[in-house]
């Protein structure tokens, strides 16, 4: 946890939708592109999330260098437009590691007070 | 859902993000706008559609905003164009009264030469560029001004025109000098 907290840039912690958008993209490995990250992260969290939204934090995530793009061949059904793939960098992986064992070590010997509130 | 707004919908969408990524999501849309069709009636698909058109675009927009350090420039060099003219007036009604005379007068110069060298400082701290529109928009205000009033002295037209845009590049020049000796 220091090791990686040591690695990043400081205060560079991810925002809940960086993490989620991430874990998405994670999942859907060589399928993840704008669509399929949507409906991942609406199916497993419940939540509605707009387009926008997706592409806003992965073009963040990617000016970071957290994440990276390429584009592929356009289709039909997409109105001939090209599809743009997301992967995750070891940056990346670098940084939602940190973000994830920083929650993880703050709610750790919380489960008790949790249940009462 | 007609073919004409949804090609709005889609040309609005498109003016917010770079083209490559516009057309990515626009393909995207598309694409389960056409798969939730397959298993839903027309209505609920333009519902769904309409809500996803209208809670992106103001991410869309912040993200431009965030994107394009020209809107920040153009915003702060029309800021503080008007601030200039609110010290402008301020300095004007101050010291007019010291004078007996009337219409064109040097401390009418001075407080327009002043408040554009102090507008052009803060300008300039916040972004240089934004300095150098502050000081093309004095010109030009200026010269719009001139065009459309009754016509003064001449000595004091020139005045104008060369103090307001040299004001402001002194009051940048100065930003820039006190910024690095700071560092």
């Amino acid at each position: 946890m220091f090791y990686l907290a040591e690695q990043m840039p400081r205060g560079d912690f991810l925002g809940s939708l960086e993490q989620i958008v991430m874990l998405a993209v994670m999942r859907l490995g060589t399928n993840a592109y704008g669509m399929t990250v949507r409906r991942e992260i609406e199916e497993r969290t419940g939540r509605e999330i707009s387009i926008g939204a997706v592409y806003a934090t992965l073009e963040r995530l990617e000016a970071k260098g957290y994440v990276s793009s390429f584009t592929g061949e356009p289709t039909a059904e997409r109105g001939g437009r090209a599809k743009r793939h997301f992967e995750i960098e070891a940056a990346g992986h670098l940084a939602l590691n940190a973000s994830q064992n920083a929650l993880k070590n703050m709610s750790e010997g919380l489960s008790r007070r949790w249940k009462r509130a | 859902m007609s073919p004409s707004t949804l090609a709005l919908s889609q040309r609005i969408l498109e003016r917010l993000m770079p083209p490559a990524q516009a057309e990515a999501l626009l393909g995207d849309l598309l694409e389960e706008r056409r798969l939730r069709l397959q298993a839903g009636s027309q209505v609920s698909v333009a519902g769904w559609y309409w809500r996803q058109f209208a809670s992106s675009v103001p991410t869309l927009l912040w993200a431009s905003v965030r994107r394009g350090a020209w809107l920040i420039t153009v915003v702060t060099a029309v800021a503080s164009y008007v601030a200039a003219n609110g010290i402008q007036f301020v300095l004007w009604s101050a010291l007019s009264p010291m004078t007996s005379k009337s219409g064109p007068t040097v401390v009418g110069l001075f407080s327009f030469a002043a408040a554009l060298a102090a507008c052009g400082y803060v300008a300039a701290s916040i972004r240089l560029g934004a300095a150098r529109l502050l000081a093309f928009l004095a010109f030009a205000t200026t010269c719009a001004m001139l065009a459309i009033s009754t016509p003064a002295s001449l000595w004091y037209e020139g005045s104008l025109l060369v103090l307001g845009p040299a004001a402001t590049i002194a009051g940048a020049a100065l930003s820039g000098r006190l910024r690095r000796v700071r560092l």
